[in-house]
């Protein structure tokens, strides 16, 4: 078993302030919450051995983290105690087919048109009753495979040669799934003079293997991104993110669940992509030849990118283009957090969590959503009439480019 | 007036075994203890069944007597024993030539010495300093000192023994120079009787001289203090030893959810069981030697208790012998049929109580045969109840239920929360104690306090201390309605002043934060203090 760093229990005091962070807790009574789950049941772990169905009940939204005054992994605590459960237990078939997002993804962006076939496939499985055989829930929003990969497409768009540069981490979600957020991302860059650079040796931060208990796997992707994120950080050349959720896992789980030192050596080099427009706007340095576009967004904050306390830059650069409202939707976790929402038997927790904020955006006068968030957003357009796209594209739209 | 034949003074470890020993001969018994059962140096020790080889050099004795009552505990008291081995490890330390003296003496003693490579060592122990030179595994063991007097008490109590705690002793009676009687008072009613026997014996350990006086008689008890470290949570998962000649702080021990570093070794009054920073200080440093790492793990509290070590001669503290006294009256101050019984192990108890029943039954004609070593102290809970058990009892809460209470008050347990399931949910969490487990120890007839109950379910010894269980557990009794459940604030202030007192010597990070969230809860929003509002 990888080493685990956050064996160690004892920064908690006991303070339960997680407990009211906690989306799950609130939503169900199935889930004790997560000073008891985490930081409290790993003392008795080390001492017993027990089925504990509450396990699989952590969303992994990580709210206990960045609420917790004494810094507690409390979340990587319980995603180690699943992981170690699935020692001993066997892996549900749903969990085994999530966390293969990338092969998956990989193989169907790769053949023309195995997209249209796979989500095509996806509709007519879901319609046959099949997703709740294998344990998926049939209601969760399932995300569609794109007819390119992301980084397919990267190599068409002929960039300016600049001297700043960026490497960026597109993330399994944008290579496969989305591949627009990158290319926005790449002309956003471009139109402020900075060239975009990509690295085919990357490989998935390994967030869903986390959420589905195959800890170990996790390692050998944490290996292989470590290593070319510190290569890049040593030359001077910033890395940028959209998915929250990748940023976390490079940036801090890596090293709270192995130890990485390299992590050390290129956290302080990463960057939102919104953070990074903010951070230059700041500083007098973005372009603000922006068009008026009249228009109103929501906007809703990912868990995964408050834990990482940087505030919700989006909601200031936003507002900075003339004509753009931007509401903030404050209405908690959407629920879904990766594949937890995609699961039978935790997609009515997340259904009732994200509840709250389906309802927000379906009543609000706002347009559009807006979220970096690629899960978020699949949620914030599932049965609410809208639409919800990642910041870039109306960055991008107001460049006009 | 009660009247029985043998009045057993104190209840631990020694007297526990004497009155299970006795009942199971068919001796009448009482034993009589002035606070609750096991308060004193019985639970106030590291926890640790010895394998002997701690004292294989020095008394082989002592060794012999270990590794043969490890082996009788781990069988008749599966419920009390965590059956993990021990683990002696040199350091740089540590002298190099002691290690071939040391195994020739556990192997003359008969205790296994198993060498380990120091690769399987690391994988076993990742925490222990990566500076040791040798390491070898034996049959030493985690033993719940309170778990196992709770459990001692009820199988005697099978038999016919009885039990009166928060008794004292006031006077010893004797006619024509031999021992018919005690007075004794009871502390909470101060009722003041007597109690007719045919032989007393004092097993009072560090207390036997001021029991002795009593009868005008002195003899020489030295108590000699340890004190310990109890870490927040399992730093290892075998007991860690220092390979080298018995010294401060070289033993830890993995018990229950929490490590016990100890131990020290000063002389003192028998009622004193503080421990000064400064303790605390030194034994950290020497424990580095074992764990490098050991000051990033909270301490939680600290306790002490007093070693009842006895001396014909002078020798105290380290040099005074681990070997038992079994002092007839009789024979030394011509006060018959009165026995002082004291110096002695936790490991060894059981069979100290057959050397002194052996010697105390031919006096009362009784010429039965010791069968404590042949008899579990409670049933083993049928699969069926597990099962039962498990349904109703939260995640890891049935097995430490059915380990704490036995199968017998684990089925009762069972019942109740089938009948409710409210009474299933976690009062303590940090050591997974239901409300029908404090129910149920707090109906029992020995339970008078908060403390009481903490000492047979692990209430509040965990991580927060007290800090959320305290007003659980004192909501949860007052609701019994019982004569010592009335007094709410007494009760909050008994086990919270318990809790404050082996915190305070070790009071810095997490714990120092702590503390501070548990002031919040208790003086600021409970007011528990009275502070009265003053009027302008």
């Amino acid at each position: 078993m990888a080493k685990l760093k956050s064996d160690n229990p004892d920064q908690c005091i006991s303070c339960n302030i997680c407990l009211t962070a906690c989306p799950v807790a609130r939503a169900t009574r199935k889930y004790r919450g997560p000073k008891l789950t985490g930081p409290a049941l790993t003392r008795l772990r080390m001492l017993i051995e027990d089925q504990d169905p509450m396990l699989q009940y952590c969303s992994n939204c990580k709210n206990c983290d960045r609420v917790c005054p004494s810094g507690t992994p409390i979340s990587t605590l319980n995603m180690k105690a699943r992981s170690a459960y699935y020692k001993k237990n066997p892996h549900t078939l749903a969990e085994k087919i999530l966390s293969n997002n990338e092969l998956m993804g990989k193989t169907i962006t790769s053949i023309p048109f195995a997209s249209t076939i796979a989500n095509l496939g996806m509709k007519i499985t879901k319609a046959a009753g099949a997703f709740e055989i294998v344990g998926m829930s049939s209601k969760a929003p399932f995300p569609t495979y794109a007819k390119k990969s992301f980084s397919a497409m990267f190599k068409s768009i002929s960039q300016p040669k600049c001297d700043k540069k960026v490497l960026f981490f597109p993330g399994c979600y944008v290579n496969y799934n989305e591949p627009q957020v990158g290319v926005d991302l790449v002309h956003v860059f471009n139109h402020n003079n900075i060239e975009v650079l990509i690295d085919d040796n990357f490989v998935c931060c390994g967030s869903p293997m986390i959420s589905a208990g195959y800890i170990d796997k996790v390692q050998h992707n944490a290996d292989i991104n470590s290593k070319i994120l510190a290569s890049y950080a040593k030359q001077g050349i910033d890395i940028i993110t959209t998915c929250t959720t990748c940023a976390l896992i490079l940036k801090q789980e890596y090293d709270e669940l192995f130890e990485l030192e390299a992590v050390k050596e290129y956290n302080v080099h990463m960057y939102d992509a919104i953070e990074y427009l903010l951070n230059m706007y700041e500083r007098g340095e973005l372009k603000t030849d922006f068009k008026t576009l009249n228009k109103k967004e929501i906007y809703h904050t990912p868990c995964h990118l408050k834990v990482q306390g940087y505030g919700k830059p989006t909601l200031k650069l936003l507002n900075k283009i003339p004509g753009v409202e931007v509401v903030d939707a404050d209405a908690g976790c959407c629920g879904l957090s990766g594949i937890y929402g995609y699961k039978t038997n935790t997609a009515e927790v997340a259904a009732i969590v994200g509840s709250k904020l389906q309802k927000t955006i379906k009543e609000s006068d706002a347009h559009e959503g807006v979220c970096e968030c690629n899960i978020c957003r699949l949620q914030m357009q599932n049965n609410t009439g809208k639409k919800a796209y990642h910041p870039l594209h109306t960055i991008r739209q107001a460049y006009g480019i | 007036m009660l009247t029985t034949e043998v009045v057993i003074i104190g209840g631990g470890a020694t007297g526990a075994g004497i009155l299970r020993d006795l009942s199971m001969r068919g001796v009448k018994a009482i034993l009589i203890e002035r606070g609750d059962l096991g308060c004193g140096t019985s639970s106030r020790f590291h926890g640790l069944l010895h394998s002997g080889g701690r004292y294989a050099v020095r008394d082989k004795n002592a060794a012999i007597e270990c590794i043969e009552e490890n082996q009788i505990l781990r069988r008749i008291g599966k419920h009390c024993v965590e059956p993990i081995s021990s683990i002696f490890i040199r350091t740089p330390e540590d002298d190099e030539a002691y290690e071939g003296t040391w195994l020739e003496a556990c192997k003359e003693a008969g205790i296994s010495t198993k060498p380990l490579e120091l690769s399987k060592l690391f994988e076993m122990e990742p925490n222990v300093s990566r500076k040791v030179k040798s390491a070898y595994l034996c049959p030493g063991a985690a033993i719940d000192g309170f778990r196992m007097l709770w459990q001692i008490f009820d199988s005697a109590n099978r038999h016919g023994g009885k039990t009166l705690t928060y008794t004292n002793v006031i006077g010893i009676d004797s006619e024509n120079g031999k021992v018919v009687g005690v007075t004794v008072q009871d502390m909470h009613s101060k009722e003041i009787y007597k109690i007719a026997c045919n032989y007393l014996i004092s097993a009072t350990g560090p207390w036997c001289s001021r029991v002795a006086q009593l009868a005008g008689i002195d003899i020489n008890v030295k108590p000699s203090k340890g004190s310990l470290i109890a870490f927040n949570h399992r730093i290892c998962t075998n007991v860690i030893h220092r390979l080298h000649k018995p010294s401060d702080a070289d033993i830890f021990v993995p018990h229950g959810t929490v490590t016990i570093l100890g131990t020290t070794s000063i002389d003192s009054d028998p009622d004193d069981n503080s421990t000064s920073q400064e303790e605390v200080e030194c034994m950290m440093k020497i424990g580095e030697a074992t764990f490098e790492n050991l000051r990033d793990y909270r301490i939680l509290r600290v306790f002490a208790g007093c070693r009842p070590l006895y001396s014909a001669g002078n020798s105290s503290g380290r040099n005074a012998s681990r070997d038992f006294a079994a002092i007839d009256h009789g024979k030394e101050h011509g006060l018959a049929n009165f026995m002082s019984v004291c110096g002695g192990k936790f490991t060894t108890h059981r069979q100290m109580a057959q050397k002194v029943c052996d010697m105390v039954c031919p006096v009362l004609g009784n010429t039965a045969k010791c069968t404590t070593h042949e008899v579990p102290l409670i049933e083993e809970p049928s699969e069926q109840l597990m099962q039962r058990a498990k349904a109703v009892f939260p995640s890891y809460a049935a097995e430490l239920a059915e380990n704490r209470q036995g199968a017998q008050r684990l089925e009762q347990l069972v019942k109740d929360i089938e009948k409710d399931n409210k009474l299933g949910e976690i009062v303590c969490e940090c050591e997974n104690v239901s409300r029908a487990e404090i129910n149920a120890v707090a109906e029992d007839s020995t339970s008078h306090s908060i403390s009481d109950i903490r000492r047979r379910t692990r209430l509040g010894m965990g991580t927060c201390q007290g800090t959320f269980c305290t007003y659980r557990a004192v909501g949860t009794v007052k609701s019994l309605k019982k004569d010592w459940t009335e007094d709410t604030s007494k009760l909050f202030r008994e086990f919270l002043e318990a809790r404050w007192k082996g915190i305070r010597p070790v009071l810095w990070g997490n714990q120092m934060r702590d503390v501070d969230l548990t002031r919040g809860i208790y003086e600021v929003s409970l007011n528990i203090n009275h502070e009265e509002k003053k009027h302008e």
